[in-house]
C-alpha cells in the first residue's frame, strides 16, 4: 500500500507540474484546521493567563511607584512641618531668653540702683554728721579762741596797767 | 539545499503519512506547517506566561520582553482606537504575537514560514473582517452601513458609496496578500540567492570564489527580512486596530 501511494506521488510529480505550493487547495483543510486550533489555544492562553499576569505586574509596579512617590511627598511634608515647628520653637525660645535676659538686667539694675541709693543715703548721713561735727568743733574752737583772746587781753591789761579787768568787759572788748 | 526549486520551501507536506482524521470529507494531516504552528503557540504562550512573575517589580530581561510586547500592543490599540478599543486587546495581542512568531520562526533556515501560506493569512484576515463586521453591527445596528456613506454631497455619493463598499470588501484580500506576498517574496529571494551560492560554489575554480558575492547579498537580505518579519506583524496588527476603530466609531474621530 505504501508502495502504491509512493508510485502515485511520483507519477503525479513527474506527470504534470506541481502547482504553486501556496495555491495547492488540497492542503487548505489541514492548514485551516491547525490554524484554528493553535490560534484558539494561543488566544485563550493570552486572554486568560498571560495577559492578566503581565497586566498585574505592570499595574503593581505602577501602584508601587505611585505609593513610593506619595510616601516621599508625605515625608517631605512632614519634614517641612517639623522644620516649621523647629523655627517656631526656636523663635519662641529666643524671645523667652531675650525676655529673661531683659528681666534679669532690669532686676540687677534695680538692685544696683537700690544699693546705690542706700549707699548715697549712708554717705549723705555720714557727711551730714561729719558736717555737724565739724560745725560743732568749729564753734568750740571759735569759743576757745574768744576765751583765749579774753584771757590774753586780761593778762595784757594786767601786765600793762596792773588793773584787773573783769572777764565780761574783756570779752566785750575783744569782740568789739 | 532543499532543492533547486525555490518554491519547494513553501510546500505543505504531511509529516505523518496517514491522515489523522477526516473533517467534512477532507483528510486532516499533521504537516510541517502544523508542527510550526504548534511550536509557535506552545513557545509563545509558555514564554509570555512563565517569564512573568506577579509581584516581581524589577523585571528580568525576558519579563521585560513580555511587558514590552504587551505595552507595545496596548499602546497601539490606544493610539488608533482610543480606550474603548482595549476590549479587543486579547484578540489583537494574539494576532500580533502569532504573526510575529510565525514570521520569525520562518527565518530559521530549514524551517517553514506559516505566514507564507495564503490560506493562513486569508483566514486571519477573514477573522479580522468578521470581527469588524460583528462589532460594527453589534455597536451601531443597521447604522453600521453608514460606514459606506462618507460626508460628501449627494451627487458624489453615487460614486463614493460603491467605492467605499469595494474598498471595504477588498480589505481582507489586501490584508492577507500583503503579509503572504511579503513573506513569500523574501523567502523566495533568499532561496534563489542560496541557489546561486551553491551552483557557483560547485562550479569550481574562479567561479567558486565569486560565490561570496551572493552570500554577502544573502546576509543583507536576511537582515532586511528580519525587519520585514517584524514590520508585517506590526502592520497586520495596526490595520486590525484601524478597522476595529472604524467599526467602533464609524467616520468619527475617536
Amino acid at each position: 500500500m505504501a508502495e502504491e501511494t509512493a508510485t502515485h506521488a511520483t507519477t503525479e510529480a513527474a506527470g504534470h507540474a506541481t502547482p504553486f505550493p501556496p495555491f495547492d487547495t488540497t492542503t487548505f483543510p489541514s492548514q485551516i484546521f491547525w490554524l484554528v486550533l493553535t490560534f484558539a489555544v494561543l488566544f485563550v492562553v493570552l486572554w486568560r493567563v498571560a495577559g492578566p499576569r503581565i497586566h498585574t505586574v505592570i499595574a503593581d509596579r505602577r501602584s508601587a511607584i505611585n505609593k513610593a512617590i506619595e510616601a516621599a511627598k508625605q515625608a517631605r511634608a512632614d519634614a517641612d512641618a517639623a522644620s516649621a515647628g523647629y523655627d517656631v520653637a526656636l523663635a519662641g525660645a529666643r524671645a523667652r531668653s531675650n525676655a529673661l535676659a531683659e528681666e534679669t538686667r532690669q532686676g540687677i539694675n534695680a538692685e544696683i540702683a537700690k544699693a546705690k541709693a542706700g549707699a548715697d543715703a549712708q554717705a549723705t548721713a555720714a557727711m551730714t554728721a561729719a558736717d555737724a561735727r565739724i560745725e560743732a568743733s568749729r564753734g568750740a574752737a571759735k569759743a576757745h579762741v574768744a576765751d583765749a583772746a579774753r584771757d590774753a587781753a586780761i593778762a595784757i591789761v594786767a601786765r600793762l596797767t596792773g588793773e584787773t579787768v573783769s572777764a565780761d568787759d574783756a570779752a566785750k572788748a575783744v569782740k568789739g | 539545499m532543499a532543492g533547486e526549486n525555490p518554491m519547494e520551501q513553501f510546500a505543505v507536506r504531511p509529516l505523518i503519512e496517514a491522515p489523522l482524521f477526516e473533517l467534512g470529507g477532507h483528510p486532516i494531516y499533521f504537516t510541517n506547517q502544523a508542527l510550526l504552528m504548534v511550536l509557535v503557540t506552545l513557545l509563545s504562550a509558555s514564554f509570555l506566561t512563565l517569564v512573568v512573575k506577579p509581584g516581581r517589580l524589577v523585571p528580568t530581561r525576558s519579563q521585560s520582553v513580555a511587558e514590552i510586547s504587551y505595552k507595545f500592543v496596548s499602546d497601539m490599540i490606544h493610539s488608533t482606537t482610543g480606550s474603548d478599543g482595549l476590549r479587543f486587546f486579547p484578540f489583537v495581542f494574539t494576532l500580533f504575537i502569532f504573526v510575529l512568531c510565525c514570521n520569525f520562526f520562518g527565518m530559521i533556515p530549514g524551517g517553514f514560514t506559516v505566514t507564507s501560506q495564503i490560506a493562513v493569512t486569508f483566514a486571519l484576515a477573514g477573522l479580522v473582517m468578521l470581527t469588524v463586521i460583528f462589532v460594527g453591527f453589534a455597536k451601531h445596528g443597521i447604522g453600521f452601513l453608514k460606514l459606506f456613506v462618507p460626508h460628501a454631497p449627494w451627487y458624489l455619493l453615487i460614486l463614493l458609496i460603491p467605492i467605499e463598499f469595494i474598498s471595504f470588501m477588498t480589505r481582507p484580500i489586501s490584508l492577507s496578500v500583503r503579509l503572504f506576498a511579503n513573506m513569500l517574496a523574501g523567502h523566495t529571494m533568499l532561496a534563489v540567492f542560496a541557489g546561486f551560492v551553491v551552483s557557483l560554489g560547485a562550479a569550481g575554480g574562479l567561479l567558486s570564489g565569486l560565490a561570496i558575492a551572493p552570500l554577502a547579498l544573502m546576509v543583507g537580505i536576511f537582515m532586511l527580512e528580519l525587519l520585514v518579519a517584524f514590520l508585517q506583524a506590526y502592520v497586520f496588527a495596526v490595520l486590525t486596530c484601524i478597522y476595529l476603530n472604524e467599526a467602533l466609531h464609524l467616520h468619527d474621530q475617536h
